[in-house]
């Protein structure tokens, strides 16, 4: 018996060491956004002294460095927008792919796999041309294009969800004279909930994290113009790290906390959609 | 439902569906009453014939808009695209106006794209005409038995109905010409011109240059090292895929059978603490990471403090007073992959939790009964039902990680510099994949022709290893099983 | 036309939509709530408001956007303010933008046109913008080549054509050491033998064809630009000083090797300066307010010191570099950006920069002022600049990594051992690279 509670306790001696290998970085970055200077202390983990003004000045005191509330406010705007157009996008491409049969439809199947093989930012350069003939560059409905124009690609998840919805129910709302549209806003997209949310949240975030697109679009050098990532990232420039850094930390934690939340929400839809929704945990 | 089909090779069905449009069209032409040969020239004609008033209008006005927009727009474009322009920019600065005057210049990168743009959209616009013809034709064959001809208002139901997949389709599929498939075919044509810092729009000219930047990317000379760094980078790239797919895979799977075991107390909070890890936005981890493994950063100090820098001198693995986690090659990509299993083993913990939940109990029950140790039904019984249900995932997995960006693009830049001469001189890094170095080279060195032959050979890779895995990994397709 | 009418139906309906969405107007970034820590943002604001508000009449409101260095934010501002006072008569809409002097050829260069019409950049990047066709040329010849110090009118022409308007003359570097710790700063050895005492080190950026090119071009060697782009050097002959190359790199191997010496990256020079384990250290002027703070009362600076080649003892040489204003060719107001680039590189701009942000002027009066001559850091880059050589126009875009990586190489103290002679061979025929 005491075999079995020493493994136990090795176990979780295991796990911990674990735990606390994963949760460092994270830990670090919220206790230099705590710490009472600027820059970044090498000698020290832990900050010897520790204050709120990191917060303090990366909400109230903005500067031509620093804007993190009209970041904010500007990628908010994006992944609103975004995420209402991608979700349409994919939901819309989903159910004419897993439940309608068409013509062409394997070919289309095709083109996307293949499509998704370039690597994306190859035709960067291209749509930052075409966004700039008319007019689109710099503003935000430029950047909400760029996220969600081709969000049509990403169907797979859904499609595999829409798979695994029985094909008798559609076939009775046929019966009953319903429409192939009527069918789909009233019998497929209630059942969907969970491809709907993970679908939303997935998009939502996209427009927080990327920053290799939005740094060739928002080119202005206007600093009002950026999103979060952009901002952030241009915190870290060499000259301004010794400034910077400590806001950097506390802007990540800020960012950190809203898509932490939604992630943890979207967990168990994440697994279903991945996993094709064979599992029903 | 195509169920019980023999299936056909697909390339034959395509060229097969090619001709029998052509034929249905010479049909329409040559058979088709005053009407559908009307059509010909004012695609509406035919419409109108069969009381298809609203219909026929639509198509006239749709025809009128794209010979409007060729003859004014893409025909100037599309003529200069065999040289993308001739005539070079010149400025004269009007000291009156107080303004540059600037001569009618060509601009190829604009000819290129626009070019490009019209002739796609010249060649729709010809199919679509093609295809009203068609559908023209069998209205008049329809009139002629007597059959039922939709109205305006039925054939809008019918958008809604059985051609409810237009509607769905059309708007992100539009989406998906302009943001994606217009730009890629504009950069593929890139590999072929000479587009780079000499030769940059607006002031200077591009033009083709056949396969010359292929062959510069295949060859190693006295002036172009090109070759060796590719060889190099697509090793590394290959090496990084597999690396960093399977430790996070089998990282994920260990994770999540010693979170899952029953002996775990709390099962929640562990998770919630791995899935804490992945609650930052990417790029913010990477770049603290960055600073957290710098030369002079705490991990570093940290090292000497505990007296592991000294240790690691005097075995001979360092050189220098600090660990260069992210500036001597080999020790940059073991903190690479080991920063990358940090970043992706929470995701794959999240999935392969999700799976073993779902392995049926009996199996592993029986398994015990039949005497089979834990090791066993892990081998036997736990990790085909995972390739089982995760397999496309796991390709899907390696091709995003032969284009993973972000984490090497986040620790490296800025930091890491390379010791290879020949690799600096074609401005490639030990550590680079194909796709940072195409970043690199297109946004810090304008050489788009090389970026651009960089990302055929990545989609080349890509396509060859996806075929490979769908083809003899993954057999048969899912799709109509789970009904 | 048409594709105006299109973006702005465009951009109206979006508008619309998203103050039907979120009932605040969004897609203006013009929102003044929290910038007032800082003027800048504050005139951005308001001139992009009054954008807004008042289409340009027919008088013409010129607009045009400046991009200046994070630090230069503020004093750019209030010059900017001066400017528009000093033309009364005209409507001005000008906004700044962040851009860093370093680099602002990657950013322009991406697409000149939607680049700022006004914006400063270090001198080694004119000769790519000039190739790009960005740069206006400088119609005012005259007053910018009579004001500003010969050299730096040299480092603004290609081809003899002025394309710059000199701002600052202090894109150089020299030694800055702590005077209580290093008693003898006139060579290497003496440096790191008194840093090896106390304890402390001694940097330098070895990893970047700027810093590491000192050494050569103080032993004589030169740096040539070639027909096709290339960059043609003869650091792996013998200089015309009768110096042998390998000698050089042997001199920097033994720096690089002695254990009081810290190879710092590039750019990091400031935080390296903070951190205090420093005591001397190669860098510029941009610095000097961190090596004040670190070095406190032992505050010090001078001409680089000597390094020991073969033997012999070698004053190590610099890059005189400068820092210009610039003007995009592509500007639709190119003659107010040319009186704007112009005002803000005039002798009072020049003594203001150098009141507010201690930069050394490129403008012969204000560089003869008092208080110019008595800057420790000024007086120091003044004493090097008899050493100084102007890169700008003799290095191509593939001279930069083939010279760091070089760098990096003895930085890290030749760890494969390669024979010296070949490692310059190898850089001098990959910087030699023709530019296709």
């Amino acid at each position: 018996m005491s075999k079995k509670s020493i493994k136990v306790a090795l176990h979780h001696l295991l796990l911990a060491v674990l735990a606390i290998v994963w949760i460092t970085p994270i830990v670090w970055l919220v206790v230099t956004s705590f710490s009472g200077y600027d820059g970044m202390n090498t000698s020290r983990f832990f900050p010897e002294t520790w204050s709120l003004r990191n917060f303090y000045r990366v909400l109230f005191e903005s500067d031509t460095v620093s804007q993190f509330p009209v970041w904010f406010k500007n990628t908010f705007i994006i992944a609103v927008f975004t995420c209402l157009i991608s979700t349409s996008f994919v939901l819309m491409v989903s159910y004419a792919i897993s439940c309608m049969r068409f013509k062409g439809r394997k070919a289309l199947m095709n083109m996307a796999v293949m499509l998704q093989l370039f690597p994306g930012f190859l035709s960067m350069i291209a749509i930052y041309f075409i966004l700039k003939s008319v007019n689109l560059t710099n503003s935000h409905i430029g950047m909400i294009l760029v996220y969600s124009g081709g969000s049509g690609l990403g169907y797979l998840v859904a499609k595999g969800f829409f798979d695994t919805i029985p094909t008798s129910l559609r076939e009775a709302a046929y019966l009953e004279g319903a429409s192939e549209a009527r069918t789909f806003f009233t019998i497929v997209l209630p059942l969907s909930r969970p491809i709907i949310v993970y679908t939303v949240i997935s998009s939502f975030l996209v427009p927080w994290t990327d920053f290799v697109f939005a740094k060739i679009i928002l080119n202005s050098g206007i600093s009002t113009d950026w999103t979060v990532a952009i901002g952030l990232y241009n915190m870290l420039n060499r000259t301004l790290i010794p400034t910077y850094f400590s806001r950097f930390c506390a802007g990540g934690v800020l960012v950190g906390i809203p898509i932490g939340i939604l992630f943890v929400l979207m967990q168990k839809f994440y697994v279903e959609g991945i996993t094709g929704g064979s599992v029903k945990g | 439902m195509n169920k019980g089909k023999v299936k056909a090779n697909p390339a034959v069905e395509f060229f097969q569906a090619i001709g029998r449009f052509f034929k249905e069209f010479g049909e329409a032409v040559s058979k088709g009453d005053a009407a559908v040969k009307a059509s010909l020239l004012v695609t509406g004609a035919g419409y109108w014939r069969r009381k298809q008033i609203v219909k026929g209008i639509l198509v006239t006005l749709l025809e009128l808009g794209v010979i409007l927009y060729t003859c004014f727009i893409g025909l100037p474009y599309m003529g200069k695209l065999g040289t993308l322009g001739t005539v070079e920019r010149t400025m004269v600065y009007n000291p009156q106006t107080m303004k540059n005057e600037v001569n009618d210049y060509d601009n190829s990168l604009l000819i290129l794209l626009f070019g490009i743009i019209s002739l796609c959209f010249l060649i729709v616009a010809i199919v679509l005409w093609m295809a009203n013809m068609r559908s023209v034709y069998r209205l008049q064959l329809r009139a002629e038995q007597g059959k039922h001809i939709n109205s305006f208002k039925e054939d809008c139901s019918s958008m809604l109905n059985d051609k409810f997949h237009f509607t769905l389709l059309a708007l992100p599929v539009l989406g998906v010409i302009i943001f994606n498939i217009m730009p890629l075919i504009v950069m593929i044509c890139i590999a072929f011109t000479n587009y780079d810092t000499n030769h940059m729009p607006p002031n200077t000219l591009f033009t083709w240059t056949g396969l010359a930047n292929f062959k510069s990317l295949f060859t190693t000379s006295l002036t172009s090292t090109f070759g060796y760094t590719f060889r190099k980078v697509l090793v590394w790239t290959l090496l990084w895929a597999v690396l960093a797919t399977f430790t996070t895979y089998f990282g994920g799977i260990i994770l999540a059978l010693l979170i899952n075991s029953k002996v775990t107390k709390g099962k929640k909070i562990w998770r919630t603490i791995f899935v804490a890890s992945i609650s930052v936005p990417q790029f913010v981890t990477l770049l603290l990471l960055r600073n957290f493994f710098a030369n002079t950063g705490i991990a570093n100090t940290f090292c000497a403090n505990i007296g592991l820098t000294d240790f690691l001198r005097n075995i001979g693995l360092i050189s220098t007073s600090y660990i260069p986690f992210l500036t001597d090659p080999t020790w940059a990509k073991i903190t690479i992959v080991v920063i990358n299993i940090w970043v992706g083993v929470p995701y794959l913990m999240l999935i392969a939790t999700g799976v073993l939940i779902n392995i049926p109990e009996e199996l592993k029950e029986s398994a015990k009964i039949d005497g089979a140790n834990a090791f066993q039904i892990f081998r036997k019984i736990t990790m085909p039902y995972m390739f089982f249900i995760t397999g496309p995932y796991l390709v899907t997995q390696f091709t995003a990680n032969i284009n993973n960006f972000n984490v090497i693009y986040l620790l490296t830049q800025d930091v890491y510099t390379t010791t290879d001469q020949k690799l600096a001189a074609s401005w490639g890094k030990e550590i680079d994949l194909l796709v940072t170095w195409l970043y690199r080279l297109t946004s810090e060195q304008y050489n788009y022709k090389m970026a651009s032959v960089i990302g055929i050979c990545v989609f080349v890779v890509c396509a060859v290893i996806t075929l490979f895995a769908f083809n003899f990994l993954i057999k048969g397709d899912k799709e109509e099983t789970f009904r | 036309m048409k594709k105006k009418v299109l973006s702005m139906v465009l951009c109206a309906s979006m508008t619309a939509a998203m103050l039907a969405g979120c009932g605040s107007s969004s897609s203006n970034t013009t929102d003044t709530s929290d910038s007032s820590a800082s003027g800048s943002a504050d005139t951005a604001a308001d001139s992009a408001s009054n954008e807004a508000a008042s289409p340009a009449a027919s008088g013409e409101t010129v607009t045009l956007r400046v991009w200046a260095a994070e630090e230069d934010q503020t004093l750019t501002n209030e010059l900017v303010e001066k400017f528009k006072e000093a033309n009364p008569d005209q409507s001005f809409d000008i906004t700044i933008g962040v851009e860093s002097e370093a680099n602002a050829k990657d950013d322009i260069l991406v697409d000149p046109e939607a680049a700022a019409d006004v914006f400063a950049f270090a001198s080694d990047q004119i000769t790519d913008l000039v190739k790009a066709g960005v740069l206006q040329p400088v119609q005012d010849t005259d007053t910018v080549s009579s004001e500003n110090a010969a050299g730096s009118v040299e480092a603004a022409t290609v081809d003899g054509t002025l394309y710059a308007y000199p701002m600052s003359a202090d894109n150089g570097y020299f030694l800055y050491y702590d005077s209580t710790v290093v008693t003898d700063p006139s060579s290497w050895d003496a440096i790191l033998a008194d840093c090896e005492a106390a304890g402390k080190k001694a940097g330098m950026v070895f990893a970047s064809g700027w810093y590491n090119a000192g050494f050569f071009y103080g032993a004589g060697f030169t740096t040539a630009l070639n027909e096709d782009g290339g960059t043609a050097l003869d650091w792996n002959g013998t200089s015309p000083d009768g110096i042998a190359g390998v000698d050089v790199v042997q001199g920097m191997l033994d720096i690089a090797n002695n254990s009081a010496f810290l190879p710092i990256t590039d750019g990091d020079t400031a935080n390296q300066i903070a951190s205090g384990s420093l005591a001397a250290i190669v860098s510029g002027t941009w610095d000097s307010s961190a090596a004040q703070e670190a070095f406190g009362d032992g505050y010090a600076a001078t001409k680089l010191p000597t390094f020991t080649c073969a033997g012999e003892q070698v004053q190590m040489g610099s890059v005189a570099g400068y820092k210009f204003v610039g003007v995009n060719a592509n500007s639709e107001y190119v003659g107010w950006a040319m009186e704007l680039a112009l005002f803000l590189t005039n002798e009072e701009s020049q003594a203001e920069r150098f009141d507010q942000r201690e930069i050394g002027p490129s403008n012969t009066n204000v560089s003869e002022s008092a208080e110019v001559q008595e800057n420790v850091a000024l007086a120091a880059l003044s004493a090097q600049s008899a050493y100084g050589f102007v890169q700008d126009g003799t290095v191509g875009s593939g001279f930069w990594d083939p010279t760091q990586t070089f760098g990096e190489i003895i930085a890290q103290g030749n760890p494969s051992g390669t024979d010296l002679q070949e490692l310059l061979d190898n850089l001098v025929e990959s910087a030699a690279q023709p530019i296709e």
